[in-house]
């Protein structure tokens, strides 16, 4: 069996001869409540016994039934509105180029769950962890709550009076106002921005997104004629390249690339094959067949490789090329030999590079199958050297009025310096972003925004592919949304709501012949949430078809011998903050990265051998480029290259998220009029002191034993069970003393395909809505008290420099012979008549022997009451404003909040079980295939996770199960565990 | 000392002076003495006296007048009582002038109010007298029932014995019998134990649980004399987890038009109306109710199970002033689940209890309970 390790720091720091204790971290174990030396308090024993008695009486008294409970009935009921059920809108999710179509649960009036909408072509009902946790933004305490001119809040007439009389007298004096948003994809807001920019003449409107692809837009023009983002078909491509492009994880729009890509990862259909060329591991990367380090200024160099091996394959041409940091030899053979069903891309924002790119996919005939132009994406259209000109401008005092959107730039600009300079320069400053931002707070006027689920919109992610937003609560403060505050500055009367429905039934109603009244053209899109159209007649623009031969720019091989001692540092964005737009998000914060396993945190990654020469452990502060960052030691990590994550070190954005992590952005520069994410830098320099990360994965190490099996595609195809061997062994010496336990008539399971997961994050986040698990916040993470029912493991084996890496999602595992059940001593853990291993709160009174007793270490204890349901005052513990009246509207009201002293664990969702059982039994029929999905089945991207009932032996779940590939986790214990796994197949061909 | 009837002859008289008076058509003066009457703010401990005798009927010969109190409760009662008690008037009337509540009193509108109010011989200053009174009702409130102590009492007295006894047998040794102690001991250690645990068992229980309702709506009324559906109103016990609180327009459905009540008259339903009007909700008391971690559906008891209301709420339909009728336990619960046939021709049932199904139609079992079809695993109510 291959060798495992849960991380190569237990290796470096402690040889295996070494037997001394544990390096001692500089935290303080007890929280600031018993520290007495902190309050100057001396209490005794017997102080301590006399609070416990009255808290004992206090806890008693305030359980008598002294409260008077109201009933309180709507005055005039709502039709659809049944108190205590929940409803289900579609909408869409859009927070600058980030898309999903979703459907959004509704309890009493309130959204406390989005789940993804199956009826989307382009997301195919997945979801991602910002997603997934965008419903907590809504109930952010810390958004905008009115129209604020310099500092004061006033009133939206009054504001409203003020900017229009300003911006009109600018733009009858032909100055300039700039209308600064990031790429704006909704059709109707375009619409309503054209008729503001007709009413103000001299508007200037640029596009201005933080992560940017404009390298990859010039390069489409210049190569096919056309500045579009074409969409990507990762499911008809038998051999993808991707050059340093986390498509799985963050790059353009993962989730429908997850979508597309998992369904091409089943061992008994064709199987795809992806290389990953990158600097720092990324999700892709893990999940990549084979993954090759390369340090970002290798990457022209590789690509001009692959690019000669592909022209020598196709046309027999010898061209010329550097020598290659890489064997490309295979790759182009693999490349050549499936011509319209191969895929090549790169994450580089350098416009040569993916030139390059253009020219190798259009060598082996993938535009037009697996590259799509006609039907290209409308996520991301801005152009760097649109702000860049736009900062020039400021500076030079050109710009009279600013007026921004959802963008950023004091913080995500790579000269932010230049740009707040100029904004001092600018006449008036505007902003309509609806949470605070270090932008916002520097402009004279705030006209906050609604939050997305307040709010009508539309949306055209993908060419001719329609999505529609509708509010599901009423704007929780006096915000307005942005559109309809330019149609009102604009002087239109109309509502936006309205402007939509004009809007649709013009444009939209004749691109169909279902309906003829755009009443019900407009209800049925709203309900489905998408309308797609291809309209046959018109035809895609033509495209460049001439081979553009390239040249090859030698500037760009940055491969010099004195570099050689410089580190590269690599820009990313992370899986969960992304830009930073949801940086007050908790959960987000809470949600371990996929493969550092590290939250509430960035850090630079640096590779174990470079970490061993500068004498460097994880944890040490380095000073790099005028920066101060933790040093993460990251196993695969390119030598000479450090990975540090964008999104962290926010300043103005809210209690949870101020001063998390540190800022990263000052690292960019501009290079060829593009933002560069990469970075040369001279030496490190060590600051000598040490910091703690809070790391879930090391309290969690499952080391040495058999739980990812995997193998290769050739063995699995001579033998289904390859790699799993061990699990016949173990079934054959299955035997029990005991009366097997029987269900008949329902026994629910689960089946998670290794294969598929991508290690996201999507199912942690789901879960954590669905059952209102608690963030506990960075110092309890660091105390191992986090509280995910859900974790995702992550295994590194083989080498130490270049390891091969497996995600495994751990959840309660619901065994039949469950070591939890038989330790507890008041039965408040038990086995149901369907398989589940019930988690009863109310009896449990917190020994937490089920905790040490389960071998997959899935039971949660709340050590303190992180959700404010609690009675005892002092044990509140909440650090991330997650127990404020408002933050708590995002409970599920079918899921008990647990209070401080019970443990708690996955249920198996059991309360989606129990509905969906109620209205079989209502409607009196037998459940419907696949009826009841798990929150994390539900959210996964990949479909790697599928629930049903073990009992339905034509279930597609029960079919998986019975293959080779099925196994237990730590099956050698004999626990019988509901959940199944898959073996990982990796494609080694 | 008192004399009963020379109370009532000087009352007659008295009466006979001031009913000419008040039968002299008004002046533009008594108007304005009305004005001064209406407006006076403080009162002597004399005129609240006799403020207090208006209230019961004291103050007139019976024919004349009528004890307030009869009608108008001052103390808190357990059966339904349809006119307003003192309290709520006193609430209602408190920043308004004496002249809005003389109107009331002596020229009601409504039908059955007229019928009551009828041959009142009060002056203004009577009228104010009376409000005056009654102002205090707001500051006193409606006593209520004094809780029954005998169970402290026991506890206390038991435990005393008990410490007595223990002491005697340890120090003392005043008793020559340590039989004697030790059945003391016995004796009041079972009482405080059986008293602490009847306590302890009922704690956090609410049966027969019957707060004042911010409108006294009479189920016997509705349900009973009237014969409505309990589904007209609570519509959702049908189709959800939650019965449902009927909502204002539920109520208006029927009290658009039905303004006033047999036995009510007008004033519960206009609360009712003028919320309605006023976009307010009624603030219902909470009766039954069950505790965060208990996951209780209305649906799957009323239409999986086939249960009827009256099997967990009793006989509602008899029920002037709703109470909690089963303690809500959980022994409770699992005692019905425990017995109650499952109705195995639903569909549902039919195919994932095949086996129990089968034998039930091949004769071999009579019925099935709810235990069986999984009433008795714990994550089905808590979760």
């Amino acid at each position: 069996m291959k060798k495992y390790r849960k991380d190569i720091l237990s290796e470096q720091v402690r040889p295996k001869d070494d037997l001394s204790p544990e390096p001692a971290y500089e935290f303080d174990p007890l929280p600031e409540l018993i520290k007495d030396s902190a309050t100057g308090l001396h209490s005794s024993r017997r102080d301590f016994l006399k609070l416990c008695g009255y808290s004992f009486a206090l806890a008693a008294l305030s359980s008598c039934r002294s409260k008077i409970s109201k009933a309180i009935p709507y005055v005039i009921a709502p039709n659809e509105i049944t108190p205590g059920d929940a409803l289900y809108y579609s909408s869409s999710y859009v927070n600058g180029s980030d898309y999903c179509s979703i459907i959004v649960k509704t309890r009493d009036g309130r959204p406390i769950k989005i789940e993804g909408n199956p009826r989307s072509s382009m997301t195919r009902g997945g979801t991602n962890a910002r997603v997934q946790a965008s419903v907590l933004d809504l109930y952010d305490m810390e958004r905008f709550k009115e129209p604020i001119s310099n500092g004061v809040p006033v009133s939206w007439d009054e504001a409203d009076g003020e900017i229009t009389a300003r911006l009109k007298k600018i733009s009858y004096d032909h100055g300039s106002i700039v209308l600064l948003t990031p790429t704006v994809y909704s059709p109707s807001t375009e619409a309503v921005i054209t008729d503001f920019i007709e009413k103000f003449p001299g508007t200037a409107w640029v596009r201005y997104d933080a992560v940017s692809y404009s390298a990859m837009l010039e390069a489409n023009l210049i190569s096919f004629g056309r500045q579009v983002i074409p969409r990507f078909h990762f499911d008809k491509a038998d051999v993808i390249v991707s050059s340093g492009a986390d498509f799985l994880g963050t790059w353009l729009s993962p989730v429908e690339f997850t979508k597309q890509f998992s369904s091409r990862r089943d061992p008994e259909g064709s199987m795809n094959y992806l290389i990953q060329y990158e600097a720092g591991l990324s999700v892709t990367g893990c999940t990549a067949d084979k993954r090759i380090q390369i340090r970002p200024s290798q990457e022209y160099a590789l690509l001009l490789n692959i690019y000669r091996e592909v022209v020598k394959l196709t046309e027999g041409r010898e061209s010329n090329a550097p020598s290659s940091p890489a064997d490309v030899r295979d790759i182009a053979v693999k490349l050549t030999s499936s011509p319209g069903r191969s895929l090549v891309i790169s994450g580089s924002n350098v416009k040569d590079i993916q030139l390059l790119v253009n020219e190798i996919n259009r060598y082996l005939g993938n535009i037009g199958t697996t590259i799509d132009f006609s039907r290209y994406m409308r996520t991301h259209e801005a152009i760097d050297s649109g702000m860049a000109d736009l900062v020039s401008r400021m500076n030079a005092g050109d710009v009279d009025a600013l007026i921004f959107w959802n963008v950023n730039p004091a913080y995500t600009w790579y000269d932010r310096d230049a740009f707040t300079k100029g904004l001092k320069k600018v006449g008036i400053a505007i902003s309509l972003s609806g949470s605070p931002d270090e932008t916002s707070s520097l402009v004279q006027y705030i006209c906050p925004d609604n939050h997305y689920l307040e709010s009508w919109n539309d949306a055209e992610p993908e060419k001719d592919l329609f999505s529609l937003m509708q509010p599901v609560i009423s704007p929780l403060f006096n915000t307005r949304q942005m559109a309809d505050t330019l149609l009102k500055w604009s002087g239109s009367a109309i509502s936006y709501y309205d402007f939509i429905r004009s809007y649709w039934a013009v444009n939209m109603l004749p691109r169909q012949k279902e309906y003829s009244d755009p009443v019900a053209f407009f209800d049925h899109s709203l309900q489905e949430g998408v309308f797609e159209t291809v309209d046959k007649n018109v035809r895609p623009a033509a495209l460049l078809t001439r081979p553009v031969s390239h040249v090859f720019d030698p500037s760009l091989l940055k491969t010099g011998d004195d570099r050689e001692a410089l580190f590269e540092v690599v820009l990313y964005e992370p899986v969960a903050i992304g830009e930073g737009r949801q940086a007050n998000n908790p959960w987000l914060h809470e949600l371990p990265d996929p493969v550092t396993r590290i939250c509430w945190d960035n850090y630079a990654s640096i590779s174990g051998l470079q970490a061993k020469e500068n004498s460097l452990t994880e944890g040490d502060l380095i000073d790099i480029g005028g920066l101060t960052f933790p040093v993460h030691i990251q196993p695969g990590q390119a030598y000479g290259t450090l990975s540090i994550a964008l999104g962290y070190g926010r300043k103005v954005c809210g209690m949870a998220g101020n001063g998390v992590g540190s800022d990263a952005w000052p690292f960019l520069t501009m290079d060829n009029g593009n933002v560069s994410y990469t970075r040369t830098l001279g030496r490190i320099g060590k600051t000598g002191s040490g910091y703690l990360f809070a790391q879930t994965q090391g309290h969690h190490s499952m080391e040495g034993r058999a739980l990812i099996r995997e193998t290769g595609l050739n063995e699995f195809k001579v033998n289904p069970s390859a790699g799993n061997e061990l699990h016949e062994h173990y079934t054959r010496h299955a035997k029990s003393l005991y009366k097997e336990r029987e269900y008949p008539h329902h026994h629910w399971g689960m089946v998670i395909d290794l294969s598929k997961c991508t290690g996201c994050g999507a199912c942690v986040i789901a879960c954590q809505a669905e059952n209102n698990v608690p963030v506990v916040g960075k110092e309890e993470v660091q105390r191992v008290h986090e509280m995910h029912w859900i974790r995702i493991d992550r295994y590194y084996s083989g080498d130490d420099m270049d390891p091969e890496v497996g995600f495994q999602p751990v959840l309660c595992q619901h065994c039949e012979n469950a070591p939890c059940e038989n330790v507890c001593p008041v039965g408040a853990t038990n086995h149901s008549g369907e398989g589940l291993n019930q988690m009863i709160y109310n009896r449990c009174f917190g020994t937490r022997y089920c905790n040490n007793n389960c071998p997959y270490k899935v039971r949660r204890f709340n050590w303190f009451n992180y959700t404010g349901a609690g009675t005892l005052r002092g044990n509140l513990r909440d650090k991330a404003g997650m127990t404020g009246d408002l933050r708590r509207m995002v409970l599920n009201p079918d899921v008990t909040v647990r209070s401080q002293g019970v443990i708690e664990k996955c249920s198996f969702c059991i309360q989606r079980i129990q509905a969906a059982k109620l209205k079989a039994k209502t409607e009196k029929r037998a459940l419907y295939p696949g009826e009841i999905r798990t929150a994390c089945s539900q959210s996964c991207p990949a479909n790697a996770i599928i629930f049903g009932d073990l009992n339905d032996k034509e279930s597609e779940m029960n079919r998986l199960i019975r293959s080779g590939r099925n196994y237990n986790l730590l099956e050698e214990l004999f626990t019988k565990p509901s959940v199944n796994y898959l073996t990982r197949i990796r494609n080694r061909t | 000392m008192f004399d009963p009837y020379l109370a009532k002859s000087l009352r007659y008289i008295l009466s006979v002076i001031l009913l000419t008076g008040n039968s002299l058509p008004l002046l533009p003066s008594d108007l304005q003495e009305a004005d001064t009457v209406f407006s006076r703010k403080e009162f002597s401990a004399e005129e609240l006296v006799r403020g207090e005798r208006l209230f019961y009927g004291l103050a007139y010969p019976a024919e004349m007048t009528v004890d307030c109190e009869k009608c108008h409760n001052t103390k808190w009662s357990d059966s339904l009582n349809w006119n307003p008690d003192a309290l709520e008037i006193s609430v209602k009337y408190l920043n308004k002038s004496g002249a809005d509540l003389q109107a009331v009193l002596l020229r009601p509108k409504g039908k059955k109010m007229a019928e009551v109010h009828n041959n009142f011989q009060l002056t203004n200053e009577d009228v104010v007298l009376i409000k005056a009174y009654m102002d205090r009702f707001v500051d006193v409130g409606i006593k209520k029932q004094k809780p029954v102590v005998t169970n402290l009492l026991l506890l206390i007295i038991s435990f005393v014995v008990f410490s007595i006894s223990l002491t005697d047998l340890i120090i003392k040794r005043i008793f020559r019998n340590s039989r004697f102690n030790l059945m003391l001991l016995t004796v009041s250690s079972v009482v405080m134990i059986w008293i602490l645990a009847a306590g302890a068992i009922a704690f956090g229980r609410a049966r027969d649980y019957s707060p004042d309702q911010p409108v006294k709506f009479s189920h016997y009324v509705h349900a009973g004399q009237n014969k409505t559906d309990c589904n007209y109103c609570h519509y959702s016990a049908r189709s959800a987890k939650s019965a449902g609180i009927p909502a204002g327009n539920i109520c208006l459905n029927c009290h658009f038009l039905v303004r006033s009540g047999t036995r009510s008259g007008v004033t519960e339903i206009s609360k009712v109306t003028g919320a309605y009007d006023n976009n307010e909700p009624v603030k219902w008391v909470r009766i039954y109710r069950l505790p965060d971690f208990v996951f209780f559906s209305h649906a799957q008891h009323v239409t999986a199970g086939e249960i009827a209301c009256e099997s967990c709420h009793g006989d509602v339909k008899t029920m002037d002033r709703l109470y909690q009728v089963p303690d809500l336990s959980m022994g409770w619960c699992i005692k019905c689940h425990d017995t109650r046939k499952v109705n195995l021709t639903n569909t549902y049932y039919k195919t994932y209890f095949s086996g129990i199904y089968n034998d039930f139609t091949a004769g071999r079992t009579d019925s099935v309970m709810a235990a069986v079809t999984g009433g008795r695993d714990c994550g089905n109510c808590h979760y």
